[in-house]
């Protein structure tokens, strides 16, 4: 059975982009356009092997939901990844501390995201 | 002097805002409308004097009779010659000096009325621009905004295309993957029916072997056997000659007996028996010809039997031969679907790397969202631009503004360095206004905790 990504991001091609990628590498993929959004489909029975989440997005955003994903006993140890433009170190110490398992900075190739997630996905 | 200029000269006083001149060339309409009010009030204010006088010998005229009237208007005049003209002059000298005081009035400093009627005419235009400037930069917002969505519409449909194509070819990898597998499954078939017929054919030529060795033996003892039947032949004649001979020495012997008479008969009867003896060995030669002409048929038969199953044999050696192009055959049908398999497994390579160059592409669109991110920075700030321009717009038709800003260019610009979300944005903004490196930046593209 294919493991499930849930790919969180408001941009609509990042999102579009990303699914493709993974599907594309056999995984199944869900989407959010914000954390809320992300976290409703947590809450509604979507178990995700792996999150990859953008930072710096309307409604709820990345560092608060690592947060929430954290604090929820079903996704309490699904890695997570963020994905975005931000190279603050500042912001970068601060999503380590949420809870986040690693912190991609945007564009990232197919090959290098698809490398990551062998790394955090042990048996893909 | 400046200002002597400006009071010897009306013309000065009427000059204009020119705003589309580099220097402009006097005053404004509404500088021009005060100081005609000055000059009309000086008018009016001599008038004033010469009717005030005017009533004031109406007045003497009416209450003292026109004679003491015309007596004093005499004299009056020639108080005028002496008085009232040194005092028209003086007046003249006083409007003159008037206009001057005007003049000295409005300098400021080291600037003359013209020149500040020259910078209020430039405030004003810059003011218009700056009002103007919010058309300007909302055009410049909208049209970055509106190539964003277009960009971001055609990414979309890019990755569409993508997605498609890679629909496609997974399907086409699912019927490479079948014929992969329908591919190895032959070869291992037809390397098992080769082996399996390899050891058939083996066992047909061992068979056809032991058959051509049986054939050559029975062959060679039919051969033998004719040989020595065919050697009993001469012995028949001879043993018939013998009992010819026999019968005709009884014949002889009877006859020599009964020549002897009485003493021949015991030597007749041994001639009797000789003949009987003879006629026996006659009908047994004839016996043994009639049975080894017999044999020799048979031998015959088994001759004939033995060349057909030479041609049998013969005809062995063809199947022999169609086994040998049938294993020719099986090894050229292996030899090709090994090359098949090969070119299906080449075109499943070709899919792989076909997989991999879509998803680097799909990377690179990932800068459509980076720079989508720059370029709403870039707005935000053409925003701020904007307000800031409007506001200094509106300063500049306060007359109380003491020239005081609460937020400057550079103060927006500054604030820009805390809002900044990439490294990139920080060295372009750094590269052009230098200043303090800001937050900390880490170049790691990948960082796992």
């Amino acid at each position: 059975m294919a493991m499930t990504v849930l790919v969180v991001d408001d941009s609509a091609t990042m999102v579009l982009s990303l699914k493709t990628t993974l599907e594309m590498s056999g995984f199944a993929v869900e989407t959010a356009g914000n954390g809320q959004a992300a976290l409703d489909k947590l809450k509604a029975g979507v178990k995700p092997n792996l999150v990859i989440t953008d930072i710096n997005m309307p409604v709820m955003g990345g560092l608060e939901l690592i947060g929430k994903v954290r604090a929820l006993p079903a996704t309490r140890f699904v890695p997570i990844l963020t994905l975005t433009t931000e190279s603050d170190t500042a912001k970068r110490d601060e999503g380590k501390r949420a809870g986040a398992t690693g912190w991609l900075v945007k564009p990232i190739s197919g090959n290098d995201l698809i490398a990551v997630i062998k790394k955090v996905l042990p048996g893909v | 002097m400046a200002s002597v200029a400006f009071a010897g000269s009306d013309d000065n006083l009427s000059g204009r805002a020119c705003l589309s001149c580099d220097e402009p060339q006097g005053l404004s309409a509404a500088g021009n409308r005060r100081l005609r009010l000055a000059r009309n009030r000086l008018l009016l204010q001599s008038l004033v004097g010469v009717v005030c006088n005017l009533l004031l010998w109406l007045s003497l005229s009416f209450v003292l009779g026109s004679a003491f009237t015309i007596h004093r208007l005499e004299v009056a005049v020639v108080f005028a010659l002496l008085v009232l003209a040194p005092g028209m002059i003086a007046m003249r000298t006083n409007w003159v000096q008037a206009k001057r005081g005007i003049a000295e009035l409005g300098e400021v400093g080291t600037l003359t009325l013209a020149q500040l009627a020259a910078i209020a005419a430039r405030r004003e235009a810059m003011g218009a621009e700056f009002k103007g400037s919010r058309l300007y930069i909302d055009v410049l917002h909208d049209q970055i905004g509106d190539s964003l969505s277009e960009s971001e519409r055609e990414v979309l449909d890019v990755i569409e295309q993508i997605s498609l194509l890679n629909a496609r070819s997974t399907k086409q990898r699912e019927h490479i993957a079948r014929s992969i597998k329908c591919g190895k499954d032959l070869n291992a078939n037809t390397h098992t029916r080769v082996e399996n017929n390899k050891q058939v054919i083996a066992a047909i030529e061992m068979q056809l072997q032991v058959q051509d060795e049986e054939f050559k033996s029975n062959f060679s003892r039919i051969e033998g056997l004719a040989g020595e039947v065919g050697a009993l032949t001469p012995l028949i004649k001879v043993i018939t000659s013998i009992a010819q001979q026999t019968s005709l020495l009884a014949l002889n012997a009877e006859i020599e007996a009964a020549r002897a008479g009485s003493a021949g008969r015991g030597f007749a009867v041994v001639a009797y028996e000789v003949r009987k003896l003879a006629v026996l060995s006659t009908q047994s030669a004839a016996d043994i010809a009639e049975k080894i002409n017999w044999t020799c048929k048979k031998v015959d038969e088994e001759m004939k039997a033995a060349h057909a199953s030479l041609e049998q044999y013969q005809s062995g050696s063809v199947l022999s031969h169609l086994v040998t192009d049938l294993e020719s055959m099986q090894q050229e049908f292996v030899k090709n679907s090994e090359v098949l398999l090969e070119v299906i497994t080449e075109v499943d390579a070709s899919y792989e790397e076909t997989v991999t160059r879509l998803s680097q592409a799909l990377g690179h669109i990932q800068f459509q969202d980076v720079m989508r991110q720059r370029m709403e920075h870039v707005q935000e700030a053409l925003v701020e631009m904007r307000d800031h321009l409007q506001v200094l717009a509106a300063r500049s038709d306060d007359p109380a503004w003491d020239g005081e800003l609460q937020r400057t260019f550079k103060a927006i610009l500054d604030t820009h360095l805390g809002r900044y979300r990439m490294a990139s944005q920080h060295v372009t903004h750094q590269a052009v206004a230098g200043g303090a490196a800001g937050a900390v930046q880490s170049n790691a593209a990948i960082e796992l905790f």
